[in-house]
């Protein structure tokens, strides 16, 4: 007992021997990673932040020149950036939100013992393995079709008539489309979250007194909100990329009325040859992206966290 | 508070597969303390569960205060469970866990948080009221389990293996709290647990079970003392009973060579030519192998000895029968060792017989 | 009251064969499976009818109201076919096997770093990694696009090669390390105690318990490779086009004929779709990043 308190009351740590050494031999396996993520994906912006300060047009060669903000005061005078900004919220929130929802109810359904749950499960995941090219493809032809479409026959018996669909609802048709490949994608996390849940809190709530209802709320419910919120952002972070649809479906018309930003950057890079413009649109976008995304990954974040505790 | 009839209740998880439950008989007596036991499989959960209502009654009814429960959902049964892994919610605190069956039934929040403090009182689980099951030690989680049964007096308890979980020494401390608990608050409780030492401590009576079938409903010293058949004789008691099948013989049995003398009141019941004798390790009386070579006795010689301090434990083999062993209870520091021999005679008149085809007892 | 079990006198239903009660309302939950197969064939018959639809003569696709009877025929595939999309096919196959492989070998060892030998900053190099995901692709094209064209990569496969294989590489090593947390530290160093070298311990402990992961990882990878338009429709033509890009150009050239474009949509898709199906649980492993084992 004595020989303890001759020691200095205070236990440090130990530095392992050499410990710089052996840190960069563990951080070594990461660093092909890392650097290739830097230089693909990190170095472009940098170029982005450099093009956007010039005014520059592919058409008329040699044309670049440094012009300082001109380009943003452009953006953001520019009223249809605004408008595809908006479109561009609406577009991503909606067709996340909605799919969730679905995604959601159809995974409580699957959640149960019948006759063919793996096929109906194999049905149900098929629109998310689709090429998104293909499906909306699919969407615009085979199903939206004002004379030979799917949906206008579904709806005839209700007096729809020949509704031109993409025509007269261009953002909505894109949004059916979009919540139709990521629904299945939601439906398989929460589907995932639900069989991971303990039978024995599910059966310790029934004997409580909770009726169905009260088990999905109060217990199934909070169990379930990991995999929400990874559902949530792993789809934003998706479709707010959403480029497919948009050009095979609507080419973001009429006007920019269906156009998103990364569908309008394009226009003013691949068709009007605007460098410098679109550039700056480009930083802007990352700007309020790394705004919304500090957000969300504090988001995962705490997920992750908590899934660790 | 309510008794608990089980009249042949039965249940099979697959069609034509074997009962899990097969055709249970139990009254349990209203503020009675029944434990279910049996070895692993034997349907202890099973039945306990279609009390709770959480597996279907196939066949047969369960009556709880008198009224039918076949079709009843658990949640208007009126009863509480405390679950192995305890089935804490994760995402609510300790006082939201145990004040939830109370909210499930509309009382109102004044009342939840007095009861809530109530159960936490006697559970010593005040200081942890905020904190989430996660940060809670494994004894402490079987404690919020056991208030949020008890927050909402119910008319039965339930707890399957609830310590199971826990170590040895909380295991011990525990049993007797849940034991005193019940006794104070006069719940029907019924208990199941694989450990007998649990089952004979705790229950007013204890139901065994083995391949889903009763096999006695007894108070524990009954069970112990006069067990119904072979296989309640060799599971209740550790170490378990002795038991041999024998050939009859004019004066009692024969044990390989030497002739086991019985009472001529025990004598009597024995009808066939071959019998199951059963005799528990203390029922042995020891002498020494060289002093005498008395008639009656049984030369047997030691293998282990196991000294626990109190007693002692004698595993032995039969000299004319090497594969037949045999366990005896003696004093503690009796210095016997490995390789002693020694003469076992019956002591007591309480022998066990049982016929060898049935397991029934004589 | 010993041995109840025989106090009963040898019950009537003692003969009878127990079996499981089918009592009470079973109405409720069949309406629910109906209903999740009515919402399951809702779902996958726009396919459904894509498929059909290909094995239609022009004619029988372009009724009103939609006809389900016809004549099978193959001629739209084979329109499909003769107008060329071997080489996409090959294209798209070429980078995405290519970059599956070119992301496992980059996102194991780093998964492994981060998830069973952390160092400091570890969460930071994972959301550093997620967060690349975060920007929009859209943002990063203009420089792509021009960088490219000045090393004269444009319309080379291999560009397409190394795009995809950044694009899918934060998921993947996300992914992979979820896969690795699944490792008990104690296999590890009982690999080390054992004298296995790093490698070693690596190849003959670590691998085989992760190897599941690593087939759900690549999965995911292949799927979103092989579907990938964006960059693939701006940085290539005719050479390096991969098949998503076929199908937007046989549309130009072959005009809006439904059952062709069926056909040449349902060749886009069913590489994809299949594998899809065939590793189904791999794919929810994958996506819940090892919340399911
Ligand atoms: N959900 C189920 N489906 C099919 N069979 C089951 C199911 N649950 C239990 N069984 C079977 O029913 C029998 C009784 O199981 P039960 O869980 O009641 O045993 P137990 O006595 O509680 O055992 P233990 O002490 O191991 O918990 C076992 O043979 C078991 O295999
Ligand atoms: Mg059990």
């Amino acid at each position: 007992m004595t020989v303890t308190e001759q020691r200095p009351a205070e236990i440090v740590p130990r530095q392992p021997a050499s410990a710089g050494r052996e840190g960069w031999i563990r951080r070594a396996p990461l660093l092909p990673a890392l650097i290739f993520t830097i230089i693909v994906t990190q170095l472009p912006f940098l170029f982005t932040i450099y093009y956007s300060l010039q005014s520059w047009n592919l058409v008329r060669p040699g044309s670049a020149q440094f012009v300082g903000l001109d380009n943003y005061v452009k953006v953001f005078t520019d009223s249809q950036f605004r408008g595809v900004a908006v479109n561009t919220v609406v577009l991503t929130a909606g067709a996340v939100l909605i799919s969730m929802v679905l995604g959601l109810a159809f995974a409580l359904l699957l959640d149960r013992q019948f006759r063919g749950r793996g096929f109906v499960r194999t049905l149900l995941i098929t629109p998310f393995l689709i090429t998104p090219v293909a499906a909306a493809l699919l969407w615009k032809t085979v199903l939206f079709d004002p004379t030979y479409g799917l949906i206008n026959f579904v709806l005839s018996p209700f007096g729809a008539g020949q509704t031109d669909w993409i025509s007269a609802f261009p953002l909505t048709s894109v949004m059916v489309a979009l919540v139709w490949q990521w629904t299945p994608f939601m439906m398989l996390l929460t589907l995932a979250g639900l069989q991971s849940q303990p039978h024995d809190v599910l059966e310790a709530a029934r004997v409580d007194g909770a009726g169905s209802f009260a088990i999905f709320r109060e217990v199934t419910l909070p169990h379930l909100r990991r995999f929400i919120e990874l559902g949530i952002v792993l789809g934003a972070i998706y479709l707010v990329n959403t480029f497919d649809a948009i050009y095979m479906m609507t080419q973001g018309g009429p006007g920019t009325a269906s156009a998103n930003l990364p569908f309008y950057i394009y226009q003013r890079a691949f068709l009007g040859f605007d460098i410098g413009q679109s550039a700056a649109m480009g930083v802007v976008v990352v700007i309020a992206t790394i705004i919304v995304s500090t957000f969300a990954l504090r988001l995962i974040f705490r997920s992750f966290q908590t899934e660790e505790g | 508070m309510a008794d608990v009839v089980f009249d042949q209740a039965s249940r099979v998880y697959t069609a034509g597969a074997k009962p899990a439950v097969n055709r249970l008989d139990l009254e349990i007596a209203e503020g009675e303390f029944v434990v279910l036991v049996g070895p692993s499989g034997s349907g202890k959960s099973t039945a306990l569960r279609m009390l709770a209502g959480l597996e279907e009654i196939d066949d047969g009814e369960i009556r709880i205060g008198g009224r039918n429960m076949v079709g009843v959902p658990s949640r208007d049964r009126d009863i509480a469970m405390v679950f192995q892994n305890y089935a804490l919610y994760p995402n609510k605190t300790v006082g939201d866990n145990m004040a939830f069956p109370l909210k499930m039934r509309g009382v109102d929040k004044a009342t939840q948080q007095e009861k809530v403090r109530a159960a936490a009182d006697i559970l010593g689980l005040t200081d942890y009221l905020d904190r989430k099951p996660k940060a809670l030690s494994g004894g402490q989680r079987q404690r919020v389990a056991m208030g949020r049964a008890i927050v909402r007096e119910p008319q039965v308890f339930l707890m399957d293996e609830p310590l199971s979980n826990l170590d040895a020494k909380m295991r011990v401390s525990t049993r007797t709290e849940i034991a005193a608990m019940q006794r104070r608050l006069g719940v029907t409780t019924v208990y199941v647990t694989h450990d007998q030492v649990e089952a004979m401590t705790m229950g007013d009576r204890v139901a065994l079970l083995a391949d889903g079938k009763l096999q006695q409903f007894d108070t524990p010293a009954d069970l112990y003392d006069k067990p119904a058949n072979a296989f309640v004789a060799g599971f209740i008691g550790s170490p378990a009973m002795n038991l041999f099948t024998l050939p009859v013989s004019a004066e009692g049995v024969r044990i390989g060579s030497s002739e086991l003398r019985l009472p001529r009141e025990v004598q009597s019941r024995i009808s066939g030519d071959r019998v199951t004798l059963g005799i528990r390790p203390e029922q042995w009386g020891v002498a020494n192998g060289d002093g005498g070579a008395s008639a009656g006795g049984v030369k047997a010689q030691v293998d282990v000895v196991e000294e626990l301090g109190s007693d002692a434990y004698l595993y032995a083999h039969l000299d004319d029968d090497a594969q037949t062993a045999v366990v005896v209870r003696t004093a503690g520091r009796s210095g016997a060792r490995r390789g002693d021999q020694i003469v076992l005679t019956p002591t007591s008149d309480e022998l066990h017989l049982f016929d060898p085809e049935s397991g029934d007892r004589l | 009251m010993a041995a109840p079990t025989t106090e009963r006198p040898a019950s009537t239903g003692d003969t009878r064969e127990l079996a499981p009660a089918r009592r009470g309302n079973r109405a409720g939950p069949a309406l629910l499976t109906v209903l999740t197969w009515i919402v399951g064939i809702g779902f996958f018959f726009p396919i459904l009818w894509m498929v059909l639809t290909a094995f239609k003569k022009e004619a029988d696709a372009y009724t009103s109201p939609p006809s389900l009877f016809f004549t099978p025929t193959l001629e739209q595939f084979e329109t499909v076919f003769s107008s060329g999309i071997g080489p996409y096919l090959l294209n798209s196959l070429f980078a995405t096997v290519m970059s599956t492989v070119f992301v496992l070998l980059l996102a194991v060892p780093a998964a492994y770093a981060v998830s069973l030998r952390p160092v400091k900053k570890t969460q930071d190099v994972l959301f550093f990694f997620i967060s690349t995901k975060m920007l929009p692709v859209v943002a990063a094209i203009v420089p792509i696009y021009v960088v490219v064209n000045n090393i004269g990569m444009l319309d080379n496969i291999w560009t397409l090669v190394v795009l995809y294989t950044a694009m899918n590489l934060p998921i993947a090593v996300w992914m992979m390390r979820s896969f690795f947390q699944e490792v008990p530290k104690e296999l590890l160093e009982a690999a080390s105690m054992d004298g296995a070298s790093l490698w070693r311990s690596m190849r003959e402990v670590v691998l085989p318990v992760v190897s599941p992961g690593i087939a759900a990882t690549s999965l995911i990878c292949v799927i979103f490779a092989w579907n990938e338009f964006f960059f693939a429709v701006n940085l290539t033509a005719a050479t390096a086009a991969t098949v998503p890009v076929f199908l937007v150009g046989f549309i130009t050239s072959e005009g809006l004929y439904f059952a062709k474009l069926c056909a040449a949509a349902t060749m886009c898709a069913l590489p994809v779709v299949v594998a899809g199906w065939i590793a189904q649980n791999k794919l929810v492993q994958g996506l819940s990043f090892g919340a399911v084992k």
